[in-house]
């Protein structure tokens, strides 16, 4: 997995590549944890494959970005990945947005 | 008529690097069905989720606990199961990740994603071993 993070007007943006999985679901947790800024958005395009620990490990930067007063958008999940967000609920807790730009101007 | 039932086995160490080792052997054990990616998808979720827990709960991670995985199939359905030496899981205490304030919580997803994606799921009576059935019905690739 690896992660490409850049701003788009006032948010910051995280394009994830790859798997968040049981491996690299801490090295993801770590880098939100370092993030100082408080509107965010995920974006899922090339994400492949997610489990359960990698739900869990957004549920945590969800709680983090709320405890912090910011805001937290995912975007563009193939409809596999989306189809774990709604099997587990989670899609009634995430802000989930067609693409990145809809998310950004959601979260800014 | 007899089924034609394939089989094979492993000995999983309990170290989480060897579940996706393991999963992908298994996908490849499983390649002559020809089956389609979201299928393979839910293969492979089920699978790790299973031993993730069977080594984490199971065994404690001991890498010396191996967990025992059983994966066949014929021409109906696939059967795995994954089996650890610990005392057994019992899942009618396994609080619903779905409910209230459960959302947020960090566990409990595992075990519900395979009795979602899963056809049938069957725990033992000592609840060490887990089986989970996915029929083969609309899997094919071909079906696409």
């Amino acid at each position: 997995m690896n992660v490409k993070s850049f701003e788009q007007d006032g948010v910051a943006v995280f394009h994830v590549n790859g798997e968040i999985n049981i491996s690299t679901s801490p090295e993801l947790r770590k880098l939100f944890e370092k993030e100082q800024k408080k509107k965010i958005v995920i974006d899922f395009e090339k994400v492949t494959y997610i489990d359960s620990s990698g739900l869990a490990t957004l549920v945590e930067v969800l709680k983090r970005a709320k405890t912090q007063g910011g805001s937290l958008g995912l975007a563009t999940m193939s409809d596999k990945v989306k189809s774990l967000f709604e099997i587990t609920k989670l899609d009634k807790l995430f802000s989930i947005f067609q693409n990145q730009n809809d998310a950004v101007n959601a979260v800014k | 008529m007899k089924k034609s039932i394939t089989t094979k086995e492993f000995q999983v160490p309990s170290v989480l690097s060897e579940v996706q080792k393991t999963s992908e052997r298994v996908l490849s054990f499983l390649k002559p069905l020809v089956l389609n990616e979201a299928f393979l998808f839910d293969i492979r979720l089920c699978l790790e989720e299973a031993l993730i827990n069977a080594m984490k709960y199971g065994n404690q991670l001991k890498k010396e606990l191996a967990v025992r995985l059983k994966v066949e199939y014929d021409e109906d359905e696939i059967r795995i199961r994954v089996e650890d030496q610990g005392d057994g899981f019992k899942p009618k205490e396994l609080q619903r990740c779905t409910e209230g304030d459960n959302l947020l919580k960090n566990s409990g997803r595992g075990v519900y994603l395979i009795h979602q994606l899963m056809d049938k799921v069957v725990y033992s009576p000592k609840g060490n071993s887990l089986l989970m059935i996915k029929f083969l019905k609309n899997a094919s690739s071909a079906s696409n």
